[in-house]
């Protein structure tokens, strides 16, 4: 081994002492931060993970739309569902609506799906808390659970559905009357938007109310698993001629300005708390500086025995490395070990605070979701140690500028 | 002198203090014989240690030349061609004495066991065989200069430079450590300049030289001789 390594190992560990206090707590500096980046990136992930998926199993993977309606929706389920790597297919129609019970006016998003389909391109069933798809007829609805709470109706209740098509009849002096349709359950996707502003009925109930006839606005599909839905929307619209004016889009695209939100929100996160390394860091210059100038003379003798300024650098560099790389394997094993245990802290957090109704209703989880995303844990090895070991430069480069005649006589 | 290990011709060192030049050294000459001891006397601040720094190539001279047996001095046959001993021992405090004596050795190449079994043995030759195994802390003044002592002696250097090395010692333990010096140096044929305030220390040396006015003389009986 160099005697420079030899060197920073024994300054790090010196001979004869159990414990190396110094070591030890610049260590503890950098694992801290470490944990911290690892903790919050990794539940960070795991809610973005969460929506990812919950998007997914609202919308599918691709979704095709014409550019008005989609006359006959039989036949181009049939083409779609001849490509290859096309799973299922589900139409849909949608728009807003009023909904009104007891006076109570909400205006919803209205999803009208196929009952039979769906389940095949997008599981609802998994969101419905009360009631089921099977429950769902031409007379019924399923509400969000915050737009149920919102309106005060309960399953059996009936809620009355106004349409957009109303003004259009009031223009021929036509009136019509709204729709009652009886409530046979509420799903809960976890998010309060589609919570509180989607609600879903049977596709011929929605035509019926938007006068579509038989078209509907658009088709959703289920690729094999593996896919790459961008891929697969791709070679959607390229099987299809121009004057077909059909556009296939991933979930992906649909939702681009939400998924760059998402990650935007983590690259942030991950790049303030990065500044938690960069404080321990800069301890560890700070106790590496104050050993250069405590070990001036031993510099200067080293110096004296033939040692090279570059590689009395490398000494104190290799400290600041050191500390970087068992700092980050300790602040790898905490952060883990608190993700491990995350559920339990979470449980006794909302014990000792007594908010656990609050968290489960804001919040919309009892459990911590978690994905630790492999891109994310190792820019978090390569930045903590880069950091740590550009925390030893400072004082490594001090050293290596000592004159060894200058240092030897330093007082 | 044909067989010399140290020869310095016309070094002169001086230094800026607030607006006024100390020339400090005004022209040295030494020629040192191998296996040959030498004794440094001046007073305080007359430029000794200085005149160490340069013969050991840690600091430039602002004039004159220096040879290391015969070939000019350079930074990087220092490690293999000279050893030092300071009065302030400069032990690194972190390893036992058995790794400091090896340190001269590591900074050269990663030293092997005949290497540890050398510095066992020089620990041995100035007594500290028992005390291998000890940090500095736990070791007495005089010890801890033992074992720069052994240090120095690491790599079989032909020329050993030691800068009071017993300024820190008491009168008994200085004694000691200067005898065992001299009998190291007289056992492995090494070069001593020894640089000293003591003048008893100084007589035991093959040759006593009195620095003064930034130039080297020749001490002896009641008179100097300038060394040309």
């Amino acid at each position: 081994m160099p005697w420079y390594l030899y060197l920073a190992l024994k300054q790090l560990f010196p001979s004869g002492r159990k414990f190396p206090f110094f070591t030890a707590i610049s260590v503890l500096g950098v694992a801290l931060g470490v944990m911290i980046l690892i903790v919050a990136t990794s539940v960070m992930g795991g809610f973005g993970q969460k929506i990812r998926e919950m998007t997914v199993d609202t919308q599918g993977d691709v979704q095709v739309r014409a550019e008005g309606l989609i006359e006959n929706p039989a036949a181009l389920q049939a083409q779609l569902a001849a490509i290859p790597g096309v799973v299922a297919t589900t139409p849909f129609a949608e728009g807003p609506v009023a909904v009104i019970f007891e006076r109570k006016p909400q205006f919803p998003g209205m999803q009208g799906i196929d009952v039979n389909r769906v389940a095949g391109v997008v599981p609802i069933d998994r969101y419905i808390q009360h009631g089921s798809l099977a429950d769902l007829d031409d007379d019924s609805i399923i509400l969000g659970s915050q737009l149920a709470l919102a309106l005060g109706a309960r399953v059996g209740d009936k809620v009355e559905v106004y349409s957009p098509l109303a003004f259009e009849k009031l223009k021929g002096n036509e009136v019509m009357l709204p729709r009652a349709l009886r409530v046979v359950g509420y799903f809960e996707f976890g998010h309060q938007a589609l919570d509180s502003s989607v609600v879903l009925v049977p596709l011929r109930a929605m035509q019926d109310l938007y006068g579509l006839g038989g078209a509907v606005h658009g088709i959703n599909l289920k690729i094999a698993p593996g896919l790459d839905p961008d891929a697969m929307a791709a070679g959607i619209n390229a099987a299809f001629p121009r004057a077909a004016h059909l556009h296939a889009r991933s979930w992906i695209e649909i939702n681009q300005d939400f998924l760059f939100v998402l990650q935007f929100e983590r690259n942030m996160m991950f790049f303030l708390l990065m500044f938690i390394v960069v404080v321990a860091a800069f301890s560890v210059t700070s106790s590496l500086l104050i050993a250069v100038v405590r070990k001036t003379r031993e510099i200067g003798l080293l110096g004296a025995l033939g040692g090279k300024p570059r590689q009395v650098a490398a000494c104190f560099c290799f400290q600041g490395f050191f500390i970087g790389v068992t700092g980050t394997a300790v602040g790898f094993a905490l952060g883990f070990g608190v993700l491990a245990a995350r559920d339990d802290i979470i449980g006794l957090f909302m014990k000792l605070t007594q908010s656990e109704a609050a968290l489960v209703r804001f919040y919309q989880f009892r459990h911590l979701p978690r994905y630790s995303d492999p891109a994310y844990m190792i820019a978090i090895i390569v930045c903590a140690i880069v950091i740590s070991t550009l925390a030893g430069l400072l004082p490594a480069w001090r050293a290596a500028k000592l004159k060894p005649v200058e240092a030897l006589h330093s007082e | 002198m044909s067989n010399a290990i140290l020869t310095s011709r016309g070094l002169r060192k001086s230094y800026l203090s607030g607006d006024r030049r100390i020339e400090v050294l005004q022209g040295v000459n030494l020629a040192v014989a191998a296996g040959e001891s030498v004794s440094i006397r001046g007073e305080s601040g007359s430029g000794k240690s200085t005149l160490l720094n340069l013969l050991a190539g840690l600091d430039a001279p602002d004039a004159g030349t220096l040879e290391w047996a015969g070939a000019p001095a350079h930074a990087d046959r220092r490690a293999l061609f000279l050893g030092m001993v300071f009065q302030a021992f400069y032990l690194i405090p972190e390893i036992d004495a058995l790794a400091n004596v090896l340190m001269a050795s590591r900074i050269v190449r990663s030293p092997g066991a005949a290497e540890r079994a050398r510095a066992a043995d020089l620990l041995a030759r100035v007594g500290l065989a028992e005390r291998a195994a000890h940090l500095p802390a736990q070791l007495s003044g005089g010890e801890r200069q033992r074992v720069a002592v052994a240090r120095a002696l690491m790599n079989s250097p032909k020329l050993l430079l030691a800068d009071e090395p017993t300024g820190n010692l008491d009168e008994h333990t200085g004694d000691a450590v200067i005898a065992l010096l001299l009998d190291l140096c007289r056992e492995t044929g090494t070069a001593l300049v020894l640089v000293t305030h003591n003048v008893a220390h100084a007589q035991k040396t093959n040759r006593q030289l009195f620095l003064r006015e930034g130039v080297l003389a020749d001490v002896r009986g009641s008179g100097f001789k300038v060394q040309g």
